[in-house]
């Protein structure tokens, strides 16, 4: 369990890298597949086996596919000839590292003592399993999944009101990039 | 140092990474990717927290960020292709019509 959270852990950050670093949108892209999977295999790590299947499924396989086919639908140049902001850089990532260190001798102490106060109760119910995640999901968490089902038909209606072609007319394929796209 | 210390590093290590990718690419959608790499950053916590609960309620918030942004990738594709559509481009500093 520690050895695979550190390897895939560590694969997970080097992936995280390569997102922000490649310039090329599309290696980005396929960084961040390898960075979405190894964060899957540390779910599966902890125990959360049924969230590292969704992982899989949901996110390096449906939301990926769609950022990849946007991706090569638009087919963007890489940003190889435009200057880089070193300013902008350096300032983001002197921020990001002082946060780092602020933030992490405060709670990783605390993440440790917890550890050491709930070592009795850890154990008695770490099972991620489907039946368990669903149990608790159709009896305590109805109104928030009930909820999210609204929020995913409202996502799709409006991804398909904003991808349609803007003029009035109804005569189709009528020039226009992309033009008559329905999502 | 326990795995779930070992966890909070990493989630830590994956936000600021995304947010570091937020204010310096310009592409929108490499920063729309950045924003899915914070969101997953949560959810290691989420996970490594409900761990150490000995719960599951964590997982359960974890699913639903998922559920959150499945529907937040269709909306905001939608907008960078329709901002495409009008500007022929999708690097942010392209797109500055309200700047004063």
């Amino acid at each position: 369990m520690m050895i695979s959270a550190i390897v895939f852990g560590s694969i997970a950050v080097a992936a995280a890298l390569g997102v922000v670093l490649m310039r090329n949108p599309l290696y980005s892209a396929f960084s961040l597949v390898v960075n979405l999977l190894s964060v899957a295999a540390v779910y599966a790590s902890l125990d959360a086996h049924f969230l590292a299947v969704s992982q899989v499924v949901v996110y390096a396989g449906a939301i990926m596919v769609l950022v990849l086919f946007v991706l090569m639908l638009l087919n963007l140049k890489d940003e190889s000839e435009a200057p880089r902001g070193w300013l902008k850089i350096t300032v983001a990532s002197c921020g990001a590292l002082l946060l780092f260190s602020s933030i992490l001798p405060v709670i990783l102490p605390a993440v440790e003592t917890l550890h050491g106060d709930s070592v009795s109760g850890e154990g008695q119910l770490v099972e991620g399993s489907v039946l368990a995640i669903g149990r608790l999901l159709y009896s305590e968490y109805v109104p928030q999944f009930e909820l999210s089902s609204l929020v995913l038909l409202v996502g799709v209606v409006g991804a398909v009101m904003l991808t349609r072609k803007q003029s009035s007319d109804p005569s189709p394929r009528e020039g226009g990039l992309l033009g008559g796209g329905k999502s | 140092m326990s795995v779930y210390g070992l966890c909070i590093i990493l989630s830590l290590a994956l936000f600021l990474i995304g947010a570091v990718g937020v204010c310096v690419r310009r592409n929108a959608i490499v920063v729309f990717m950045c924003i899915e790499l914070m969101l997953n950053a949560v959810n290691i916590a989420f996970v490594a927290f409900s761990r150490l609960h000995g719960g599951l309620d964590g997982q359960v918030a974890v699913f639903f960020v998922m559920v959150i942004a499945a529907a937040e990738s269709a909306v905001g594709l939608a907008i960078i292709l329709s901002v495409f559509r009008s500007f022929i481009s999708v690097e942010t500093s392209d797109v500055s019509e309200l700047k004063w």
